[in-house]
């Protein structure tokens, strides 16, 4: 599986982190020895898999719609780096997702 | 050649549970921030989501209301993208093995033929939290983030932003019969976007746009009709069209490119390995749809029965809210015909007055079926009655006692209408001629004449025969 | 240093008996903590809390009142396991000063047990590591010799265990995560099968492989903590409703009867001679001992370290998008707008091999690329899940090596990933079959370093395990 220093870059960005150029180019090595390792799964045969899998009926296993105490808007955001009047605060967001 | 335009719709629709979908906490729209929260709903680390049954089971009552098959089987997925609103950095939902697949729904068009509109869909998920915005910054309340959702998918069915719309109020409609959300616009409980393209007869399909932010029915309207324009207008100028998110700006009427297909999100979906795949058996989606309340159709027919033409039970029963209200009234005062007149003539005039998410009646069965039992039996005429239930519409109630307090009771005393109407007819003698030649209409003359000299309380029916023997 | 050598089991009768204190025990571990502090064993302490609540359950005991299980017992948990109040720091800078609002379930079993919850252990950036060379908080030493790695990524939990600073720790297990360090260290430990103990709390890494579990010196601790901590839980839809035994019921039951299996793939050639020789002692005890000896086999065995890579990191990327800086943890200085703030924050936050798995998770999940890999190492997990049922069809419990090599250098191998993610070849499988697997001391190697080996169960049979395993630690407690 060969890496490009795009690819990188594109997972970069997914990941939401930052590399320095030498880290990307240092990730495209490790990326395709990774991944060489990885390629062992492709010795397996697995044409008779069937992925779905018999569990749990609905009925016994769900929680029921019962209140549980919340906790406090001020416990909620106790760990918060910026916080106004008990919500998260961040800078402004523009687009949407 | 002229142009075909080409419209699907995803409604999102919040469940009425009581808890949020994953964890115990409220699901109750209006409170402070972050009051109906714990670490599951912030995504404190290590916190896990527990599915809520009632959220399965209304997803399941919707499918069957609208004819979706139920899978046995069906798995939650995480939907990967950072946004504030999103504390996971994923959204728990459905995309290989949705809850619910197929179904549809059949809408009425302008001209009374019936078009069945297909869904591909429905499946259950989570709602974000909200974003507000201050002056320091963009705050954010997860109140909302974990609520259940449905998404309703529907096929590509629908040719005109009228079809469209027409869908969506059966669509509301239906979800309210079924009693699974609210279906407050205003509140964002029911939310659409649309999928749109355009192309010319006898061609293949053409790109499409989706549309966001539509926040009525009026919007979404709007929106169809511009954007089909746009797109049309860019294809005659040679211009291609370009599949991404559109936002709709309500206060300009317009639609603006929100991103493109190229940087679009990659969602990596993969299956959530905190919830184990969701199997539900035959005998429990039995044992739902023996839930299932009266819909629409059923009740269309038994009030046929009842008596009602076929149009006035449509009109009734296009809310569960009316239908029920109608079937109230009839536990009191069985007179299917009188009581529908009245609801679909005074009620309706009242509510089509206010904003969708506001059309609550607010008269209490009782009331209503006892002043219709005045009514029909003379004590208030008409007027009387009209009276009655403005104040009843305000929070009046003990219709009876209105009547006196209003002095409302209806003249029903001939000895004393004679004396009224003999000088009526004498002083209007180009009235009774008319009359006399035969115009009937001219009666409604003499009626209002009685009523303004009596207060509005003269029996009209009484006036009528009196009149009639005075001018002989 | 008067109770420390004591078990857990043992340590309980003292307390039962009023020879001791809880309170005494509690100040003798904290002066063990300081004595030892160079191992770097631990990322938080708490002497006060500890002490007062050493001294409830002291003067409870003296009423009378039954004080649980593990009454009075100082105990250490994991840095990623959430207990109110207290830093859950995942040894991460992200989350340094990360204050739990929340208890995990498994650690309010302890305490509801009675146990004194005295301090949180090092471990691995966020639980990835096989040699808790990756804290942000500094490496891990090896109690036995501190030139050495301790095993990770639940170091910090086998060597405070290992060195005597408390009776009892718990660990989380993903691939190895508690089997290597109790290896590495000569501890107990186990890793439950998957669904035993609740998640609920615990920081995941990959959650479908992910368990909770104890590490202690003896195998008969290390089934009372079990018994404490193990069964269903409403907060957790993957923990099972499977009744929990009583774990020390039959543990005293021998080996005679029962089958034990060995996989030739397990005695690769990858294994050291001091390893390799130590097992093959402790198989030819066993069948002295009365055990039948079977050879099973698990064709696809080496295959699973690959699918342990895809599936682990596919869980972690996603796991850890949460970690951005908005709701807890750090938030980047400087930024531009808030998805600068996702960026600067994340990569200032993680270490080197958090983001290293990120990458490849997103790389295996990505659009285009899911199929080839996320989708077909769940395939293949299937098929080496049906091997391990088919080789537990044929004996009680499979035996192997715990690591192919003992206790290696600090920094041997730290420049290697790869050379690192081999450490794990034994262990990985186990969980990728969701089985339950112990690792217990079976002898040293020439340099004096504990060897362990691991006991792979059936579903939800910690039992067979822990009967087999007390079988042989009985018979060698001399040896130690």
């Amino acid at each position: 599986m060969s890496i490009t220093i795009e690819d990188v870059k594109k997972l970069a960005k997914l990941s939401r982190l930052e590399f320095t150029e030498a880290e990307t180019a240092e990730f495209v090595a490790e990326l395709e020895a990774t991944l060489a390792q990885v390629d062992a799964i492709n010795k397996v045969d697995v044409s008779n898999v069937d992925l779905l899998e018999k569990t749990i009926n609905a009925d016994t296993e769900l929680r029921a719609d019962e209140i549980k105490q919340s906790l406090t808007a001020a416990e909620i955001v106790a760990n918060a780096p910026d916080a106004q009047d008990g919500a998260f605060l961040v800078p402004v967001t523009v687009a949407e997702e | 050649m002229s142009w075909n335009t080409v419209i699907g719709l995803e409604v999102h629709s919040e469940l009425n549970t009581r808890t949020k979908c994953f964890c115990g906490c409220k699901n109750e729209f209006g409170n402070k921030p972050n009051t109906n929260c714990c670490p599951v709903c912030t995504a404190m680390p290590g916190a896990l989501p527990v599915l809520n049954r009632d959220a399965v089971e209304r997803a399941i009552l919707m499918g069957l209301a609208v004819g979706c098959r139920i899978n046995n089987y069906s798995v939650f997925e995480r939907k990967n993208y950072f946004y504030p609103d999103l504390c996971k950095a994923y959204q728990i939902s459905q995309l290989e093995y949705p809850l619910c697949v197929g179904g549809g729904l059949e809408i009425e068009l302008e001209d009374g033929t019936k078009k069945f509109i297909r869904l591909n869909r429905i499946h259950l998920e989570e709602d974000a939290g909200k974003l507000i915005h201050s002056a320091r910054g963009t705050m954010i309340d997860y109140n909302r983030g974990g609520v259940p959702l449905i998404e309703i998918v529907s096929e590509p069915d629908m040719s005109s932003a009228e079809e469209a719309v027409a869908y969506l109020e059966k669509l509301r409609s239906t979800l309210l019969y079924v009693g699974v959300s609210d279906c407050k616009m205003q509140e964002g409980s029911i939310r659409f976007d649309v999928n749109i393209s355009v192309n010319r007869d006898g061609e293949p399909l053409g790109t499409r746009t989706e549309l966001k932010n539509l926040n009525s029915f009026r919007a979404v309207l709007r929106a169809i009709k511009y954007e089909s324009n746009r797109q049309i207008e860019e294809l005659e100028a040679g211009h291609p069209i370009i599949q991404e998110t559109r936002r709709w700006d309500d206060e300009k009427g317009k639609t603006y490119s929100m991103r493109t297909k190229e940087d679009s999100q990659d969602y990596r979906y993969f299956p959530d390995p905190d919830l184990i795949p969701l199997e539900v058996t035959n005998e429990y989606i039995e044992s739902i749809r023996a839930k299932l309340p009266k819909l629409a159709p059923q009740r269309v027919t038994e009030y046929i029965a009842m008596g009602l033409t076929e149009q006035d039970a449509l009109l009734i029963t296009q809310e569960r809210a009316y239908a029920d209200f109608f079937e109230n009234v009839l536990s009191y005062f069985n007179e299917p015909k009188f009581v529908c007149n009245w609801i679909t003539a005074e009620v309706f005039k009242k509510l089509n007055a206010l904003e969708v998410d506001d059309r609550k009646i607010t008269v209490q069965p009782k009331d209503l079926a006892e002043m219709l039992r005045l009514y029909k039996d003379g004590e208030i005429n008409q007027a009387g009655a009209r009276k009655i239930f403005d104040v009843l519409w305000d929070g009046g109630t003990e219709p009876s006692k209105l009547v006196e307090s209003l002095g409302l009771k209806q003249m029903n005393d001939t000895g004393a209408l004679t004396e009224v109407l003999q000088k009526i007819v004498a002083d209007n003698p180009k009235a009774v001629a008319e009359l006399k030649a035969g115009n009937e209409k001219t009666m409604a003359f003499f009626v209002g004449q009685a009523m303004r000299a009596t207060q509005g309380k003269a029996n009209p029916k009484l006036v009528g025969e009196i009149v009639k023997e005075l001018i002989k | 240093m008067k109770y420390l050598d004591y078990s857990l089991t043992e340590i309980i009768d003292l307390l039962n008996s009023g020879q001791v204190t809880s309170q005494e025990l509690v100040r003798e571990c904290f002066d063990r903590i300081k004595e030892t502090q160079d191992l770097n064993a631990l990322n938080s302490t708490y002497f006060d809390e500890a002490m007062k609540r050493a001294g409830e359950i002291d003067a409870a005991r003296a009423r009378g009142e039954n004080v649980g299980a593990l009454g009075g017992v100082p105990v250490v948990l994991k840095d990623n396991i959430n207990y109110l109040g207290t830093r859950t720091t995942c040894a991460s800078k992200f989350l340094e000063n990360f204050v739990s609002p929340y208890t995990a379930t498994c650690a309010s079993k302890l305490h509801d047990a009675g146990a004194v919850i005295i301090a949180k252990a090092n471990m691995d950036e966020f639980a990835m590591g096989s040699s808790n060379e990756n804290s942000a908080f500094g490496a891990v030493r090896n109690p036995v010799d501190t030139s050495r790695v301790p095993g990770g990524s639940s170091g910090g939990s086998a060597c405070t265990v290992a060195a005597r600073q408390c009776f009892a720790s718990l660990g989380t297990d993903t691939g190895g995560s508690i089997r290597e360090p109790a290896s590495f260290c000569g501890v107990v430990g186990i890793k439950p099968t998957y669904g035993r103990v609740s998640r609920y709390g615990v920081v995941a890494f990959a959650s479908s492989l992910d368990q909770v579990g104890p590490l202690t010196r003896t195998v008969k601790d290390n089934a009372l903590m079990l018994n404490v901590i193990a069964g269903a839980d409403d907060m957790d839809m993957t923990a099972s409703k499977v009744a929990v035994p009583d774990y020390l019921a039959d543990i005293d039951k021998g080996v005679k009867g029962l089958k034990i299996g060995v996989a030739k793939q397990f005695f690769s050639d990858k294994l050291s001679g001091d390893v390799r020789t130590a097992l093959e002692q402790a198989i030819e005890w066993y069948k002295e001992a009365g055990a039948e000896i079977v050879t099973v086999d698990l064709p696809s065995l080496d295959t699973a370290l690959a699918v342990y890579y895809v599936i682990s990191s596919a869980e972690a990327a996603s796991n850890l998008a949460r970690f951005d800086g908005v709701k807890y943890g750090v938030r980047a200085e400087n930024y531009a707008d808030v998805v600068d703030l996702y960026f600067k924050s994340r990569t200032q936050g993680f270490g080197k091999e958090v983001k290293r798995r990120i990458m490849l998770g997103n790389y295996v999940l990505s659009s285009g690329y899911y199929d080839a890999f996320y989708r077909k190492a769940k395939r293949v997990q299937k098929v080496i899940r049906n091997e391990f049922s088919e080789a537990l069809k044929m004996c009680d419990c499979l035996i192997s090596p715990t690591t192919a090599t003992t206790a290696f250098k600090l920094g041997e191998k730290s420049g290697d990933h790869v050379a690192m993610y081999l450490t794990d070849i034994f262990t990985v499988p186990v969980n990728i079959a969701s089985v339950p697997a112990i690792s217990l001391p079976c002898g040293k190697d020439g340099q004096g370093l504990p060897i362990g080996m691991q006991l792979i169960g059936k579903h939800f049979d910690e039992a067979t395990l822990y009967r087999v395993a007390n079988a042989f630690e009985t018979a060698h407690k001399e040896d130690k």
